[in-house]
C-alpha cells in the first residue's frame, strides 16, 4: 500500500522527463491469479514491443566515446 | 524593516543568546568576498556574532548545517529555511529542544546569475548595493540601477511562505506571504510537451551538468550517510558524463526528495553551471500537493506522505 | 627567438593559417556562458573577456575518457585483449588561453608525466598535439591572484606564444620552437612594441590587489600545518561538493572504472574529487578522511604544501580565481591560505 504512492510519483516523474506513455505499467496481481498474470504479461509485452526500442536513457558502452 | 535593520537585530539577539548560554552556536550569514554573495557563518561567541549580517544575497539553506548536532543551535530562518527545519524535525534529524529559530521575513533573495545577465555576461561586477526596491550594480566602467523584483530567484518570486513557520524569536514583523508570482503557472513546465519534446527539454536543461553534486550537497534533504551515487557495490548510477548517467542521477535525486522538497531553491542557487534545477523538482512538489494534499515542512507533527497511505489514494494507473 | 607583430587587420588571415592544418579552439560566448568552442570563422573569436567558466583542462584530461576496450570472450578474435583507445588524430590550437590556465598545464605535466613509471600516455599525446597561444590579461579581475602563486597576467610558462594587446596590434611573444613555427611569416616586432608590452604588464600586475602569502607555509612542517586549529572552522560551511575541484585548472584527481555489459567492456576514467566521502573509503569500510574537516584540509594541504614539497616548489594553484567565484558557500581560498601562512 505504501508502494502505491511511490509508484504514482515515480510514474509521473518518469513520464514527465520523456518516458513514452505505455512503457511503464502497474498491476495488482496476487500469486493466486495466474490467469490474470499471464494476460497482463502478454498485454505489457505487446504494448511495449509496439513502442519499439527504448529511445531515452540509453547508454551503449560499445558506442559511446 | 529593511535588511540593515534586521541585521542589527540579528546581531544583538545572537549576542544575547550566546552570552546567556541559551545556545552554543548561532548559524547565520556573514558578508562574502565576492559581490552578491553572503555566506554561512557559525558564531560561537558574542564577539563572533558581531560578524553576522542579513541581506538579499543569502541564498543558501542554513537548515543544511543544523542537523545532527550535539550542541544547541540558533538558526536565522526565513520561510523556506524554517520549512526545511520543520522537515528535519519530522524526520528526526533535529531535536526541537536543541533548536532556537530566529525568524526573519524573507525579502526575497537575488539571483546573481540574473544580475550578471542584466548588465551583460563578461562584464566585471565589483559591488552590488541594496537601495530600497532597487539594486545598484557597480563594476568596471559602469554603474546601473536594477529593480530588485526583476532579478529575484525564481522560487522566491513564486514563494508562498515568506514568513517562518516555526519561530522562537521573530525579528521585524511578518510581511505578505507571497511575492506575486504564481507557482502553479510555472511548476512542471514540461507537462505541456509531448514525450519526445519532454526528453529533449530535459536533456537540454541538464547538458551543462558537471556532476559536482553541489545541488545534492546544498539540499537540506540530501543527508544520507552514503548517497546512492557514492555506492560502489552495487553501483546504481554511472559516473561518466554520458547523458544517461547524468539523467539517472537527477531523476533519482528528485525522486528521493518526493514529499520532502519545499522548493527552497538551494539546489538551483548552488549550481555553479546555472542549471534550472527546479524545472524538474517542481514536478515532484506539484504532484505531492495535488495527489496527497501535502505541503512539506509546514507542520512538525505531520507524517511524511511517502510513509503513509490512505485507502482512497489515487490508483487509476494500476491495472 | 624574436618577438613578432600581428596587426589586428591581419588576425583573420593568421587564424585561417592556423586552421589550414589544425583545429582551432577559442573562448566564445554561448548564451550567457563563456565556453571553449571550435572556431569556424575569425569572427567567432572573443578578444575581450575575463576567462572561461570552466578551464580548458578538458582538452587534455577529459571529464570522461575511455582508455581501452575489451571483449571478455576467449572465442572472439579480439577477445581478452585490452585495446587502447586510438590516439588523437589531429593537431589542435587553443587560441586566447589565459596565462594562468597555460601555466596550470605545465604544473600538471609534472604530475601526469613524472618518470618512466608515471607517464600518462593519454595526457602526453594530447599535450604533444596541442599548441597554446596565450592572450595576456591587461585588465585582471578582482578575484585573480596569480601574481602571488608564481604566475602573472603576462606570464609565459606553459605557452607556445603569448599575444599582448597593444591597441591596434598584438605583440606576439615567441616562447617555444612550436610557437616560432606558428608565428613564422609574421613581421618582427620593434623595441617600441616590446616597451609598450612591458608597461602593460607592469600595470596589469599592479592591478592585482588580492593575493596569498605562502612563505611560511613553505617553511613549516607538514604536521604543524596539519594540526592547525583553523581547520576546525574552515570546514564548517563547506558542502563537500566538487565545484572547486572541477573548475580548477590544476586539480587532477580521477577514478578509473571498468564498465561491462555482457561480454563487452570499456575502461573509463572520470574526474573525481577529494571532497567526496567515496574518494578515500576503503573496501573494508574504513575511511582515513571520515569527515568534512579532514577532506577540506586535504585539498588545501595538497595544493599548497604537498605539491610544492614534491614538485620542487611549484604551487598547485595558479590564482585564476574560479573557485572563489563558483563556490556555493563562498569559501575563499585566499583567506584560507593566508590563515595557513600565519
Amino acid at each position: 500500500m505504501f508502494a502505491r504512492r511511490r509508484f504514482a510519483v515515480l510514474k509521473n516523474l518518469l513520464e514527465y522527463i520523456g518516458l513514452e506513455p505505455g512503457r511503464l505499467h502497474f498491476s495488482w496481481i496476487s500469486s493466486a491469479e495466474a490467469q490474470k498474470f499471464q494476460e497482463t504479461v502478454k498485454t505489457v509485452v505487446e504494448e511495449v514491443t509496439a513502442l519499439g526500442p527504448a529511445k531515452i536513457l540509453i547508454k551503449d558502452i560499445r558506442k559511446v566515446a | 524593516m529593511d535588511n540593515q535593520a534586521i541585521a542589527e537585530e540579528i546581531r544583538s539577539l545572537a549576542k544575547k543568546l550566546l552570552a546567556d548560554g541559551v545556545v552554543d552556536c548561532v548559524i547565520g550569514y556573514t558578508q562574502g568576498t565576492v559581490p552578491m554573495r553572503d555566506r554561512p557563518y557559525f558564531a560561537y561567541s558574542p564577539e563572533e556574532a558581531e560578524n553576522l549580517t542579513w541581506s538579499s544575497f543569502c541564498c543558501n539553506n542554513l537548515a543544511n548545517f543544523a542537523r545532527k548536532r550535539a550542541d544547541k543551535v540558533a538558526v536565522v530562518a526565513q520561510g523556506c529555511v524554517s520549512r526545511s527545519l520543520v522537515n528535519h524535525i519530522v524526520e528526526n534529524q533535529i531535536d526541537r529542544d536543541k533548536l532556537v529559530v530566529i525568524g526573519v521575513p524573507s525579502p526575497g533573495m537575488v539571483d546573481h546569475n540574473k544580475v550578471q545577465a542584466a548588465v551583460g555576461a563578461g562584464k566585471i561586477i565589483t559591488e552590488v548595493v541594496e537601495d530600497g526596491d532597487d539594486l545598484v550594480v557597480k563594476g568596471k566602467g559602469f554603474e546601473e540601477r536594477i529593480a530588485r523584483k526583476t532579478v529575484l530567484r525564481d522560487n522566491c518570486f513564486t514563494c508562498v511562505q515568506r514568513n517562518p513557520v516555526i519561530v522562537d524569536h521573530m525579528i521585524g514583523s511578518p510581511g505578505d506571504d507571497t511575492h506575486g508570482g504564481d507557482i502553479d503557472k510555472v511548476a512542471a513546465p514540461w507537462e505541456k510537451l509531448s514525450a519526445e519534446e519532454r526528453w529533449a527539454a530535459f536533456s537540454e536543461n541538464f547538458q551543462d551538468c558537471i556532476r559536482c553534486y553541489a545541488c545534492r550537497d546544498a539540499c537540506p534533504l540530501c543527508y544520507c550517510t552514503v548517497c546512492f551515487v557514492d555506492e560502489s557495490n552495487p553501483q546504481w548510477c554511472g559516473k561518466t558524463q554520458d547523458e544517461a548517467d547524468v539523467a539517472t542521477f537527477h531523476i533519482l535525486r528528485a525522486f528521493h526528495c518526493a514529499g520532502r522538497c519545499t522548493d527552497c531553491g538551494a539546489c538551483e542557487s548552488a549550481c555553479p553551471q546555472g542549471i534550472k534545477m527546479r524545472r524538474l523538482t517542481s514536478k515532484i512538489e506539484k504532484d505531492i500537493r495535488e495527489l496527497y494534499d501535502y505541503r512539506p515542512g509546514m507542520d512538525p507533527e505531520a507524517i511524511p506522505p511517502m510513509s503513509v497511505y490512505r485507502p482512497d489514494d489515487p490508483q487509476d494507473f494500476i491495472k | 627567438m624574436a618577438d613578432k607583430i600581428l596587426a589586428k587587420d591581419q588576425v583573420a588571415a593568421f587564424i585561417e593559417g592556423l586552421q589550414s592544418d589544425r583545429k582551432v579552439y577559442a573562448p566564445a560566448l554561448v548564451g550567457e556562458k563563456l565556453v571553449w568552442s571550435q572556431v569556424q570563422g575569425a569572427d567567432d573569436v572573443l578578444w575581450d573577456f575575463t576567462n572561461t567558466d570552466l578551464s580548458p583542462k578538458d582538452f587534455f584530461f577529459p571529464q570522461t575518457e575511455c582508455m581501452m576496450r575489451f571483449v571478455n570472450d576467449p572465442a572472439d578474435e579480439k577477445g581478452m585483449i585490452m585495446q587502447a583507445e586510438p590516439e588523437l588524430d589531429e593537431e589542435r590550437v587553443l587560441l586566447n588561453i589565459r596565462p594562468c590556465d597555460g601555466k596550470a598545464f605545465g604544473v600538471l605535466d609534472l604530475i601526469f608525466c613524472q618518470d618512466d613509471y608515471t607517464n600518462d600516455a593519454y595526457w602526453r599525446d594530447k599535450r604533444d598535439k596541442t599548441a597554446l597561444i596565450g592572450l595576456a590579461c591587461n585588465d585582471p579581475c578582482p578575484t585573480c591572484f596569480c601574481t602571488s602563486v608564481g604566475c602573472g597576467p603576462h606570464n609565459q610558462a606553459g605557452l607556445d606564444l603569448l599575444l599582448v594587446d597593444l591597441g591596434d596590434s598584438f605583440l606576439v611573444q615567441v616562447i617555444t620552437e612550436r610557437g616560432e613555427a606558428l608565428a613564422d611569416g609574421l613581421p618582427e616586432a620593434d623595441a617600441e612594441a616590446a616597451a609598450q608590452a612591458g608597461e602593460l604588464k607592469a600595470a596589469a600586475e599592479g592591478a592585482i590587489t588580492s593575493g596569498v602569502a605562502t612563505d611560511k607555509i613553505a617553511e613549516r612542517e607538514v604536521l604543524e600545518l596539519f594540526e592547525l586549529p583553523m581547520w576546525d572552522r574552515v570546514h564548517e560551511s563547506c558542502l563537500n561538493c566538487g565545484t572547486c575541484t572541477f573548475y580548477c585548472p590544476t586539480c587532477h584527481c580521477f577514478d578509473i572504472q571498468d564498465e561491462v555489459v555482457g561480454l563487452d567492456g570499456r575502461r573509463v576514467r572520470n574526474w573525481d574529487y577529494c571532497m567526496s566521502w567515496l574518494f578515500t573509503v576503503h573496501g573494508t569500510g574504513h575511511n582515513p578522511r571520515p569527515g568534512k574537516k579532514e577532506r577540506v584540509r586535504q585539498r588545501f594541504m595538497h595544493k599548497f604544501k604537498y605539491i610544492p614539497l614534491k614538485r620542487g616548489g611549484e604551487i598547485g594553484c595558479v590564482g585564476c580565481g574560479r573557485c572563489v567565484v563558483r563556490c556555493p558557500v563562498n569559501i575563499d581560498v585566499r583567506e584560507v591560505v593566508n590563515q595557513m601562512n600565519q
